[in-house]
């Protein structure tokens, strides 16, 4: 279920081509690629090859900085929140932290034996959240060599998502179990729980201000909580036969993806309002390959060939 | 005339088939080889997928009158890996329905069982469906005890036609089953036109 996390995002940023979108950068892809990670730095750009190949790109010139083979074919990969780390997550269960700019030796070991599902660092870039395949969750600090901290277990399964606080306090597991769990990042005490999914959660987000995280998932529905007593708010009405693989929280809106529960119709995104969902939400199709929140704003892409165009939606 | 294990054991050692290195006594030997034959290997792990859902209801009971479907039955009993049985087990099975949809909203398809002293269970439902994010048929398990890891893995059937008859040669072509145990043949009983599958799947947890 993690695999479409990464597509996920993807989609959803299309929805916010809709309205001014500044174009920043466009360039010729090395390859034929569906999907891309954009640097929230947005001075860089990974592009997946249709191969296997990951080639990372500079923005906004697009001149190639490095080249992943395709036998380094990685599950998940993640950006640090400050662009200059990359994070792979492979099925034989290792992790691998590299810089983006070819600075220093990566960092590779092996948390499980099990698919690395789910990958997230903390703001600082000195630890990160690695979800294993039906397994606990583990944090682990990788300022020098990799040192567990932390390994927090479900009452089954495996980790979904993760949300860490701006300030690197809170860290928001969403289980297989279906129970969201609120953890403090020093003591790894258990602050809150919520029970109220009895279906799963595929994504979590803190709000940029930190007062509020948001969830979808399998219930179809957007969830706001607060991010202090872990109680639900709001919730927008379900979406008929959907389930909610991903969303991201940009300024005061949220766009949610949501795929067809019987896989038979393509995904499609709505964008709400996040002060209140009674609003209608504005809906879009367009398939665009990747999108981040950089700088406080959205930027998305969208190919046409083999050529990729990022812009930066207002 | 059959021998017990002690004395099989004896007679070996009589005709030097046997050689015993330590001082254990038969009884004792043969009680400990009776012990480690009765170790059972864990159900392996298959992963939970996006749709399981807390609170199903208490019953056994998936296929509704009407139902589209060949008929299916499901039975087995729940051990550990010692071969004892589970007695203060719980599961908690779900599937499609025969045309591959997951119910979201409700709770078709979806069983809580509590198998009980014998840890004997049976489900009545329909032969899942195929859809198009997963390759085979299957069933999902989540089978919980106090003092056993939780176990998580799914069921398949030998006569999927994805196998096309032969599921030790391709049950790879679903990449998330991950053992051929997890298939299991069928057999199909009745007479015509009133005809069912029936499939055994044992589970065995791992104990904490």
């Amino acid at each position: 279920m993690r695999q479409f996390t990464l597509a996920a995002l993807i989609l959803l940023a299309a929805s916010f081509l809709l309205a001014a979108d500044k174009p920043v950068a466009t360039l010729q892809l090395p390859c034929e690629s569906r999907y891309q990670d954009l640097s929230p730095s947005g001075n860089q750009l990974a592009v997946h090859c249709k191969g296997g190949a990951l080639h990372l790109l500079e923005l906004p010139g697009g001149v190639e900085q490095r080249v992943f083979p395709p036998d380094q074919h990685s599950h998940t990969t993640v950006y640090s929140q400050d662009g200059n780390w990359l994070a792979f997550g492979f099925e034989d269960g290792t992790v691998e932290v590299v810089s983006a700019n070819g600075n220093g030796a990566p960092k590779r070991w092996k948390p499980s034996s099990r698919r690395i599902d789910v990958l997230n660092f903390f703001p600082d870039s000195k630890s990160i959240v690695v979800g294993p395949l039906g397994s606990s969750a583990e944090v682990w600090d990788i300022a020098g060599a990799p040192t567990l901290r932390a390994q927090l277990p479900f009452a089954f399964g495996g980790l979904s998502d993760s949300a860490i606080s701006p300030d690197g306090k809170v860290l928001v597991l969403a289980g297989d179990d279906t129970v969201l769990r609120w953890y403090d990042t020093v003591s790894w005490k258990l602050l809150k729980q919520n029970k109220d999914f009895l279906l799963e959660t595929f994504s979590v987000s803190f709000t940029p201000d930190g007062k509020q995280v948001v969830a979808g998932g399998a219930d179809s529905r957007i969830s706001v909580l607060d991010a202090t007593t872990a109680k639900l708010l709001r919730q927008t009405p379900p979406e008929p036969a959907a389930y909610v693989g991903g969303l991201l929280v940009a300024g005061n809106r949220v766009a949610s993806l949501y795929y067809d529960a019987a896989g038979e119709k393509p995904p499609h995104v709505l964008i709400w309002e996040l002060a209140a969902f009674n609003s209608p939400p504005t809906a879009n199709t367009r398939l665009l390959s990747c999108g981040n929140r950089v700088h406080d704003k959205l930027w998305v892409c969208y190919t046409d060939g083999q050529t990729l165009t990022v812009s930066q939606y207002e | 005339m059959k021998l017990n294990r002690r004395e099989l054991l004896e007679r070996c050692a009589v005709f030097g088939a046997l050689t015993l290195a330590s001082s254990i006594s038969f009884p004792t030997l043969a009680e400990a080889w009776d012990e480690a034959e009765k170790k059972k290997q864990p159900t392996p792990f298959c992963e939970l997928g996006p749709f399981y859902k807390r609170e199903a209801p208490h019953t056994s009971t998936l296929r509704a009158p009407g139902d589209a479907g060949m008929p299916l039955t499901v039975a087995g009993v729940v051990y550990n890996t010692r071969g004892e049985v589970v007695p203060d087990a719980k599961l908690e099975i779900w599937q499609t329905d025969n045309a591959g949809h997951y119910d979201i909203e409700g709770y078709r398809y979806r069983a809580l069982l509590m198998p009980g002293a014998k840890a004997s269970y049976s489900i009545d439902s329909v032969m899942p469906g195929h859809y198009p994010s997963r390759v085979c048929q299957h069933t999902h398990y989540l089978a919980t005890a106090p003092g056993h890891k939780p176990l998580i893995t799914q069921l398949y059937f030998a006569t999927d036609p994805v196998f096309e008859g032969d599921p030790a040669k391709n049950y790879t072509r679903d990449p998330l089953i991950t053992s051929i145990e997890l298939v299991r043949p069928v057999v199909i009983k009745g007479a015509p036109g009133q005809i069912m599958a029936a499939v055994n799947f044992d589970l065995v947890m791992e104990t904490l």
